[in-house]
């Protein structure tokens, strides 16, 4: 009976299994073998072994540097505002009155916008010389006249992780909103009974509750703001100057713009291995066990 | 009604006005800007209300008829951009990515669900920790290989190279989404269909699936917006409308610095459309498949 049920199992899962590795083993392997030699496209013929060459290159250079730095700052905003946001819209979701209902429904709208459409839109309104945000800010006084908030450093990036939140934000909310619907009525009420501050129900009651959720929303939007490429390419292109030129930006810029395959592998795989870093790290802290 | 509950009242309602405007603002001006004519949009400060609505861009991505309102103005005589007119083309080349994409992904995350829902097996903690974790890999981490690969096989340009990445892609959540939801399914009825005669497979397709119907509904939401939104691999794989998808298409029409505005807006109206639909449609399976499956 259990060799029968095993060789079933194995069929049922076969053809899933077998598309994923066709398409990320074989591809990863390709790339570490690429990232191992110093292959341009502009110079077809030579393609010399250069071992860990490509890495020191990379690790070495400036843009390597500035563009991570961009990267840990863009993703560490973009992952405390949209868990902290998505966890106070989470309690207006949760609140007993009616308005909650309709914003359930709302604030699923910009989650399945695409972000390539989500830059377009924020594009537009953050538009130097005729942007509705300007505008905004022009008709109540506070600017004397139009900024191009795209064209300055800082800005730029705030701009790139307000596109980021709007999209982002109502997902995570509503992941915490299903966690906050699966807290049990009663253990606020034996709380507050118990003489409990809304601070000490949120505290040792409702926190505890969360945090496998949390762990969830935190390592996902951690995958994608340090991957966040679709934004980039549409609202800076990685400018002005490099300051918005986050690590997949850049290496899709050494890769595709360069054409220097080599180091563009290389810096793929550095990539990986920061997304694994990190949710080993997360894991770590939040112990997996709790989420099962 | 005591006085604690009063301000949570007006707090909560407040606070609700304000997250909407953050969330529909936008939507809200993109609307208005396709119901302008460009002229109408270029102007300090911005009309709150629009002065003029017209239906003409619409009329122009749909029957390449020129607005009236470009004839006019001479020193910003409006722009064109021709380009917009194929947002229908690419629009339905996503539609029909992401359609495919959806029926692999119940096709295939389906049965393995079911087996490391259900059965017991030599491997089967590493195989769920496999498929689950190949979701983490950074797409841009393939993206250079997968282009030679698809280059090699002559699927450049094709719509089946990207059918087939998005699968990739979305199986592994498919996966981990429906292995909980089945999961969460009382077992008694399969017994019972055992029992009777059925074989796993049967027990399977008319017993488990119809029973599953809601989570199975959210897995497919879930593979159709990622297909439909994914934008990195068509990028890099579409070359003409033969493939190309709507993403690249409107990242395009972003990057032009002479594009016309309000044709633009149209394109995002009209790319929005077809999500809001989806997203209307589903919005109760989303939230109740999240509850059941993530908290028992």
């Amino acid at each position: 009976m259990f060799m029968r049920e095993q060789r079933f199992s194995y069929l049922l899962i076969f053809p899933a299994v077998a598309l994923i590795s066709i398409f990320t083993i074989y591809p990863l392997l390709y790339a570490v073998r690429t990232s191992l030699y110093d292959i341009v496209l502009s110079m077809p013929f030579m393609k010399p072994y250069v071992g860990v060459g490509n890495y020191q290159a990379v690790l070495g250079s400036y843009y390597f540097r500035g563009s991570l730095l961009n990267t840990l700052v863009y993703a560490g905003m973009s992952v405390c505002l949209v868990t902290l946001l998505g966890l106070g819209v989470s309690f207006l979701l949760n609140s007993p009155f009616r308005v909650s209902g309709v914003l359930r429904i709302l604030i699923l709208f910009p989650w399945a916008i695409p972000f390539v459409v989500s830059g377009v839109i924020w594009k537009w309104i953050f538009n130097s010389s005729y942007g509705v945000f300007n505008g905004l800010l022009y008709t109540l006084g506070i600017v004397d006249s139009y900024v191009s908030w795209l064209s300055h450093p800082f800005y730029a990036k705030l701009c790139l992780v307000t596109a980021h939140i709007w999209k982002e934000m109502p997902f995570a909310s509503i992941l915490f909103l299903a966690g906050l619907q699966a807290v049990p009525r009663e253990l606020f009420d034996a709380c507050r009974v118990d003489g409990g501050t809304s601070w000490s129900v949120f505290r040792y009651v409702i926190f505890p509750l969360l945090r496998p959720v949390l762990l969830v929303v935190v390592i996902y939007e951690t995958m994608i703001g340090i991957t966040t490429f679709d934004l980039v390419y549409v609202m800076t292109g990685g400018g002005p100057g490099d300051s918005t030129s986050l690590l997949s930006w850049y290496t899709y810029a050494e890769t595709f713009k360069f054409l220097n395959l080599g180091k563009g592998a290389a810096l793929s795989i550095i990539l990986a291995l920061l997304i694994l870093a990190i949710i080993i790290g997360y894991i770590r802290v939040i112990r997996l066990e709790e989420v099962y | 009604m005591k006085r604690g509950s009063f301000v949570n009242f007006f707090l909560v309602h407040i606070l609700s006005v304000i997250v909407l405007l953050f969330v529909l603002g936008p939507f809200i001006w993109i609307f208005l800007c396709s119901l302008q004519g460009e002229a109408d949009l270029f102007v300090v400060p911005p009309n709150w209300v629009p002065k003029r609505v017209i239906l003409d861009n619409y009329r122009y991505i749909f029957t390449g008829e020129i607005p009236t309102a470009y004839e006019v103005r001479g020193l910003i005589r409006s722009r064109i951009s021709q380009e917009a007119r194929y947002i229908l083309p690419t629009l339905l080349n996503s539609f029909i990515i992401a359609l495919a994409v959806m029926a692999i992904n119940l096709a295939l995350a389906s049965p393995a669900a079911y087996a490391f829902s259900r059965f017991r097996f030599t491997g089967k903690t590493p195989l769920y920790i496999y498929v689950i974790t190949s979701r983490l890999l950074p797409a841009m981490a393939i993206a250079i290989p997968f282009y030679f690969i698809v280059q090699s096989l002559n699927l450049l340009d094709t719509k089946l190279s990207l059918i087939l990445i998005h699968s990739v892609y979305t199986i592994p959540f498919s996966t981990w989404f429906l292995t909980l939801y089945f999961g969460e399914i009382p077992r008694d009825v399969e017994f019972a269909a055992l029992v009777d005669g059925c074989n796993p497979l049967q027990a399977f397709f008319y017993v488990l699936l119809p029973m599953a119907i809601p989570g199975l509904s959210a897995a497919a939401a879930f593979a159709f917006v990622f297909s439909y939104s994914e934008f990195l691999f068509s990028l890099l794989i579409t070359q003409t409308l033969k493939s190309r998808t709507m993403s690249v298409l409107i990242a395009s029409l972003a990057n032009n610095p002479d594009v016309s505005y309000a044709l633009l807006s149209v394109c995002v109206v009209l790319a929005i459309v077809p999500l809001l639909l989806i997203g209307f449609f589903f919005r109760n399976y989303v939230t109740k498949g999240m509850t059941i499956t993530i908290f028992k």
